[in-house]
């Protein structure tokens, strides 16, 4: 290629600057208060607080479930859910938005980093969240609500991981796509909000119009609740649940590793 | 061939013409300055070179390679520091050039890179607590982490203080030592006077001039000027008839000859001549600084431009 500099052939950082990435992602987010508000305090505050509603006489065994609570089968699906959801879908754009901004990216472009390392080390993160602050959620409603675990963990894990994953390729793309970092934050918290009001975050879905139920229903937040309830119930989830929830993990990887850019 | 080649680079942001005719060469272990004014087109021109920018026209060259088409390749070559980049501000001092070390297959040792910038004794601080002088400290050693050929250095000591201005020169001139190629952009003519090989005089998005510096203040064939004092009253006459000499100025004892050719001979010869009896002879060397004003008809630093820049 050239006669003075000799070009040595490319290699890729190594998976041990994957892991460093992750663990600077995560020191970021531990040693900013703050950032532990959203994964750790918000779940516990639902808890607490769809908790206090529907215990004592409200928390009825629901009749067929074979001995499962109202607590059981809505709140815990609600609190994961929206643990998964803020994370991803808040959370992941905000930082992103604000590496954008405030030139980290820039600063990762000019090195062999991958755009993929930094997507991976927020996936990373963001499902270390997520576990400290479901594993929170489960002790204390176990602690004060007298929740017990679900009727098959496996597949409860299993569905709120596909959730967790899907919740994070929405925030990747809304970062990606998002034409500034206000922008992205402001879809991020709109996307949420909208998803979560059709699909059950106010309240129970039965209490929406019908074609609100519907709509809610498949989007990423609807799903993830009533395939987690399922789950979680000891049921099958439906199909279209994950079908959904697999659907958007697919599309917003591939649009993300699109269209997502260091500037 | 050049390691750093750019010819004839054009770029525009919307309507505004950021570049419009830039070409530049840093020949192997040369260090090229590039010195112009806010806004005149040298932040674009490094970040095209670093891959952060498309050319609308021209070519951009790292060691023959095309920084955007042969990312990969270009970025384990080149260092960047870049004017005004940010990073993970609750990580220290250390975990920051280990982080960035670890994107790199080879590199230099951390601690040892920490401490040639002067950072040793802040090496557990946090980059949003260090100051500005100490996190651009901290942007240089993160530009030489993964030991680049060629390195690219935005406004190098902008924000430092004399004493460790002096430290990243010498660290600079390590650098040329082992033979890094350096694009270095600035504003400081003592910076450019001591370190580069070569300047590139950018003013408007075009090339202005370019040469050694003190071939670029021969081009722009500055006057020079003599001042020396007499005790007596002085009498221009003693040095009429010399050849290059442009005016003679007396103020008091004070006389200022300025002119060109070898003035300062020229004017002694005179003066031992003419039995005048001149104190404080002094010859008053054009900078890069005159040759900036003389070559693009502006001043290099004006404050009371705006500073924007994209």
């Amino acid at each position: 290629m050239t006669g003075t500099v000799r070009v040595r052939r490319p290699s890729r950082p190594g998976i041990r600057a994957w892991f460093a990435l992750a663990g600077a992602e995560m020191k970021m987010v531990v040693r900013d208060t703050a950032g532990l508000v959203i994964p750790i305090g918000l779940p516990l505050l639902i808890l607490v607080m769809n908790g206090l509603g529907v215990s004592g006489p409200g928390n009825v065994v629901l009749p067929g479930t074979g001995g499962l609570t109202v607590f059981d089968v809505h709140v815990m699906p609600l609190v994961l859910t929206t643990v998964v959801a803020t994370i991803g879908v808040v959370n992941m754009p905000s930082f992103l938005a604000h590496y954008r901004k405030a030139g980290v990216l820039k600063r990762l472009a000019v090195t062999p980093a991958h755009p993929a390392m930094v997507l991976a080390a927020q996936v990373i993160t963001s499902v270390v969240q997520s576990a400290v602050g479901i594993a929170l959620a489960l002790g204390a409603a176990a602690a004060f609500f007298d929740a017990g675990l679900p009727r098959s963990p496996g597949l409860a894990l299993g569905v709120s991981a596909l959730a967790a994953l899907a919740m994070y390729a929405l925030g990747i793309v809304i970062a990606a796509l998002a034409p500034s970092g206000n922008a992205s934050v402001a879809i991020g918290l709109v996307a949420f909000f909208a998803m979560g009001a059709a699909g059950g975050l106010f309240g129970s879905a039965q209490n929406l119009p019908e074609p609100v139920a519907r709509v809610g229903e498949v989007l990423p937040f609807g799903a993830a609740m009533q395939a987690v309830g399922a789950a979680w119930a000891g049921n099958t989830p439906e199909p279209v649940h994950l079908l959904s929830l697999a659907a958007t993990l697919v599309a917003g990887g591939a649009l993300a590793a699109r269209f997502f850019r260091w500037q | 061939m050049p390691v750093i080649d750019v010819t004839h680079l054009h770029k525009r942001y919307g309507d505004t013409v950021a570049v419009s005719d830039v070409s530049l060469a840093v020949e192997e272990g040369q260090i090229l300055g590039v010195l112009g004014r806010n806004g005149a087109g040298k932040t674009t021109t490094v970040e095209t070179v670093a891959g952060l920018r498309r050319p609308d026209r021209g070519t951009v060259r790292v060691c023959g390679l095309d920084p955007r088409r042969d990312r990969r390749a270009v970025r384990r070559l080149l260092g960047v520091q870049l004017q005004d980049a940010a990073l993970h501000n609750a990580l220290t001092v250390r975990e920051l050039v280990r982080l960035y070390r670890g994107f790199y297959a080879e590199g230099a040792d951390p601690d040892g890179l920490i401490e040639a910038v002067g950072l040793g004794e802040r090496r557990g601080i946090r980059f949003d607590k260090l100051s500005g002088g100490q996190q651009q400290r901290l942007s240089i050693a993160l530009a030489l982490v993964g030991r680049p050929r060629v390195v690219v250095l935005d406004e190098l000591t902008t924000g430092l203080d004399p004493e460790a201005r002096r430290r990243i020169w010498d660290l600079v001139e390590n650098l040329r030592a082992d033979g890094v190629t350096i694009l270095l952009v600035s504003h400081l003519m003592e910076e450019v006077e001591r370190l580069c090989d070569r300047v590139t005089l950018i003013d408007r998005g075009r090339v202005a001039a370019s040469g050694t510096p003190a071939g670029l203040i021969a081009q722009a064939r500055l006057a020079q000027r003599v001042r020396f004092r007499t005790s007596a009253p002085f009498d221009p006459a003693v040095l009429g008839g010399l050849d290059g000499i442009a005016s003679v100025e007396v103020s008091g004892e004070q006389v200022t000859v300025t002119g060109s050719g070898d003035l300062l001979q020229a004017v002694s010869t005179a003066l031992v001549h003419g039995g005048v009896v001149a104190t404080e002879t002094r010859l008053e060397r054009a900078t890069l600084d005159d040759a900036f004003l003389a070559l693009t008809g502006r001043a290099l630093t004006d404050t009371a431009e705006p500073k924007d820049r994209r």
